[in-house]
């Protein structure tokens, strides 16, 4: 393509070329997803393991290897990938809005449930839980639905679903003991993050 | 009848406009494939069109290469929609 003048007729078509060479599906690769699913896991495993063993509740400070290792991974993951496509598309741009609200609310949450252990010694953490099974799978289906792809909206249904029984449970006053929830909690995640994770990463490799 | 604004009734320019008006950002890799441009005339159409305010550059590295990313500015997004309806009228559409 050169810089020349053009017919009304070729203006018309090269409008129409452009907006079809933007037109592709874009789902993007799986890896941000693998690596939340797998640090989620291998941590939960760990404290699981710890808590079984010792009977010690200091063990679930190890939760916020999380956060600090997935805030830190991501970011730069991100503009890794950013940079490898050279494009950011609209849909790009409110996937990633929606997954900030997720990333603030988890702070706020965070926050919150500090503040009742340490101004009024009230453990608030079962709410994380809820918060990681409920929000977490409303952005996974919200992203699913905008780029079109079945395996986050399957996934996160399992995580949602999960995430509501949770929520009863707590209503109910059912306690959430590390022996029957965490390997719920294990299950919620590879079905919301591995699964559909290496499902994207096949179809890219694919692409 | 209204008149085709020049600076956008070129080859190059309005595919850059036209790519832009579908997309969030891009870099200038990406422009220069889907334009199939050479990089040395698509430089100087993306100065053209960024002078005019019709797109934002902006300049940054990746890792040890610079990277350019470009995306259309209000006043962009304003003159493509004239220049399309302009070009309706010229062809009785």
């Amino acid at each position: 393509m050169e810089d020349r003048k053009i017919t009304e007729k070729e203006s018309l078509e090269v409008i129409t070329a452009m907006i079809a060479r933007t037109k592709e599906r874009y789902i993007g690769d799986g890896n941000i997803m693998l690596m939340w699913g797998y640090l989620i896991v291998a941590v939960t495993g760990l404290i699981w393991v710890l808590l079984a063993t010792t009977h010690n509740p200091v063990w679930n400070w190890l939760w916020f290897l999380i956060w600090i290792i997935g805030g830190i991974a991501t970011p730069i993951m991100d503009k890794r990938n950013r940079t490898t496509r050279g494009v950011k598309s609209y849909s790009d741009k409110v996937a990633s809005r929606i997954w900030s609200v997720v990333g603030f609310s988890a702070i706020f949450s965070t926050f919150c449930c500090l503040g009742f252990l340490f101004v009024k010694g009230i453990d608030a953490w079962s709410m994380m839980m809820v918060f990681a099974l409920i929000i977490v799978p409303f952005a996974e289906i919200a992203q699913g639905v905008i780029i079109n792809e079945k395996s986050l909206v399957a996934g996160g249904s399992v995580g949602l679903a999960i995430g509501i029984f949770a929520a009863c449970c707590i209503a109910g006053k059912v306690a959430l003991t590390a022996n029957w929830f965490m390997p719920l909690f294990i299950l919620a995640f590879v079905a919301m993050m591995i699964v559909p994770g290496h499902i994207l990463n096949r179809k890219a490799k694919r692409k | 009848m209204k008149e085709l604004n020049p600076l956008l009734h070129s080859q190059l320019r309005l595919a850059v406009i036209s790519i832009l008006m579908n997309v969030e950002e891009a870099d200038f890799v990406y422009l220069k494939e889907k334009t199939e441009s050479t990089a040395g005339n698509l430089s100087v159409q993306l100065d053209k069109l960024s002078s005019a305010g019709y797109i934002s550059l902006e300049k940054g590295m990746s890792g040890k290469r610079p990277r350019t990313t470009c995306s259309i500015t209000d006043a962009g997004r304003k003159a493509f929609e004239e220049y399309v309806e302009a070009l309706k009228s010229y062809l009785n559409l």
